[in-house]
């Protein structure tokens, strides 16, 4: 089976990349995969993806830059892509922000799943939020009531749009409600989101030098660490242990320098330190090093992959008690301490929570450890693979196949 | 959760009951690793009352095995509950799903 992947893919540092890296690399190990293609978007001037990877043992792996974000034609190029390599599936690893920033581009690239079903390959789209539960001004796309309103709308209309697409998998058993019961879609299916590694129990001791705070991601639109940090600050007056506050990543292309503007207005909190983008062979250290691991998410997300990284450390987590989170919490055996969102009291005490009870963050990292290690993202690929197959069956025997064929 | 091993002319029946979750997977997970020819299995669930996502897992793993040895894996007596989660995966189209387990053997035409 070949696969083209029309995703973002390291080294861009678009949304959803460490995602891709890791679906790519347990896709490859499968014996029924015989090539994966990325269809990756342009990188800035100056840097370059890896060569064609043929290692022994995995499929080979081939990336093919051919779109770019915020570019108005992205869906005519996916289409022209698909064209030339002509996979057997193709699969978006998509948000609704993946092509572009602004409404409108945003929505004109969301049409590629649908286009690139008329080149006669299968379509698959892994959608890891939906309209119906993003709230828009939080995520950059907020306006006034008639604007979000009108957005809603077309995002209903594009939503029907993706749906078009021959599977539709996402990470929340409520999405897949959503989708078969407004739009009457009996092609959604739940694919859980899975720990990105098979990964050996961690060890919970922490290093020596200031307890640290974490947060992982690309911050500016939904994940704001301005609360957070004034979380930090409520908790060096109470605490008199040495206390880090890390912030592990980069603005979200919606956001460029958002984190450059915090810095400077938060230039007079000490003990704040600024990771900037975070290489692949850095997450472990990162997250090893880390007392507990903070969501600073003021709307929902969807399955978020830091949750289930933070599992896979063994980490205490510290969540906003948002609607998805606490759904994901609860089905999927993570735990955690919760506070209220844009709240940086309720914050900090939540925070305080773990890092004042040594025992009970250990209790929590090791329940989301056992959460994380439950199901390994290289099981997921499997069951994307039968989906895979069954569609690719179904194909081969419709009449209009046939019909195709004799012609 | 508890599992029974029964053959059935050739055909390897698993009877599970309990919980199937990440705690209890194990025990599934290890008898599939340990026969890994096995080509014709019935997993019967009648006695399950809740799957969760390593418990799908662990059976699509055990599909793969056995489809991987031209054989294939039927399930039997799933509860309203666990067809549910079945349905909402849509793991329902890619196992062969019957109401008993003489259907199920009924199916199965294993080469002997």
């Amino acid at each position: 089976m070949r696969i083209a992947l029309v995703t973002t893919y390291p080294p861009s540092k678009g949304s959803l990349n460490e995602y891709a890296f890791h679906f790519v690399k347990h896709l490859r190990g499968k014996h029924e995969v015989s090539e994966v293609i990325i269809l990756a978007d342009e990188l800035p001037d100056g840097q370059t993806y890896p060569p064609d990877d043929e290692t022994a043992g995995n499929a080979p792996l081939r990336i093919r830059p051919c779109w770019c974000f915020g570019a108005w034609d992205n869906t005519l190029r996916i289409r022209r892509a698909v064209t030339d390599i002509q996979p057997d599936v193709v699969l978006f690893n998509l948000q609704f922000a993946t092509f572009a920033d602004r409404r409108l581009l945003a929505a004109l690239g969301l049409l590629a799943p649908w286009l690139a079903k008329s080149t006669d390959t299968v379509s698959a789209v892994l959608l890891h939020n939906i309209m119906e539960t993003v709230d828009l001004g939080k995520a950059g796309f907020g306006g006034n009531s008639i604007m979000e309103r009108v957005t809603r709308l077309f995002g209903t209309i594009f939503t029907r749009a993706l749906l078009r697409a021959d599977l539709v998998a996402v990470t929340i058993p409520k999405y897949v409600d959503i989708l078969t019961h407004k739009y009457g879609a009996q092609h959604v299916v739940l694919a859980p989101h899975g720990a990105f590694e098979e990964i050996q129990e961690p060890a919970y001791d922490l290093p020596d030098g200031p307890l640290q705070i974490m947060t992982f991601g690309k911050f500016g639109t939904y994940k704001k660490v301005e609360h957070l940090i004034e979380a930090f600050a409520l908790l060096k007056q109470t605490h008199t242990q040495p206390l880090e506050l890390v912030i592990a990543g980069t603005d979200s292309p919606n956001t460029p320098e958002y984190l450059a503007g915090v810095q400077q207005q938060y230039a007079h909190i000490a003990g704040v330190r600024y990771t900037g983008y975070v290489e692949e062979e850095d997450v472990p250290r990162i997250f090893e090093e880390a007392a507990v691991v903070v969501f600073p998410y003021n709307s929902t997300t969807g399955s978020s992959g830091v949750l289930h990284q933070a599992g896979s450390y063994g980490k205490a987590v510290v969540l906003p008690n948002l609607g998805d989170f606490a759904e994901l919490i609860a089905e999927e055996g993570y735990t955690g301490e919760f506070f209220e969102p844009d709240d940086p009291h309720s914050m900090a005490q939540a925070i305080s929570r773990l890092i004042d009870a040594p025992r009970h963050r250990q209790q929590v990292g090791m329940q989301n450890y056992v959460a994380a290690s439950g199901l390994p993202m290289h099981e997921v690929v499997d069951w994307y693979l039968l989906h895979f197959e069954r569609l690719l069956a179904e194909k081969s025997t419709s009449p209009l196949n046939a019909t195709q064929k004799a012609n | 959760m508890e599992m029974t091993h029964r053959d059935v002319n050739g055909v390897d029946i698993l009877e599970l009951s309990g919980r199937f979750d990440a705690y209890e997977v194990p025990a599934v997970a290890d008898w599939f690793n340990n026969h890994p020819q096995t080509s014709y299995v019935i997993v019967n669930l009648s006695g399950v009352g809740f799957i969760d996502s390593s418990g799908l897992a662990t059976l699509v793993k055990g599909l793969k095995i056995c489809r991987q040895n031209n054989g294939d894996l039927y399930l039997s007596n799933l509860s309203q509950a666990v067809f549910i989660i079945f349905e909402l995966t849509r793991l329902d189209k890619a196992f062969k799903i019957f109401d008993d387990e003489a259907a199920a053997l009924e199916a199965v035409h294993p080469e002997q």
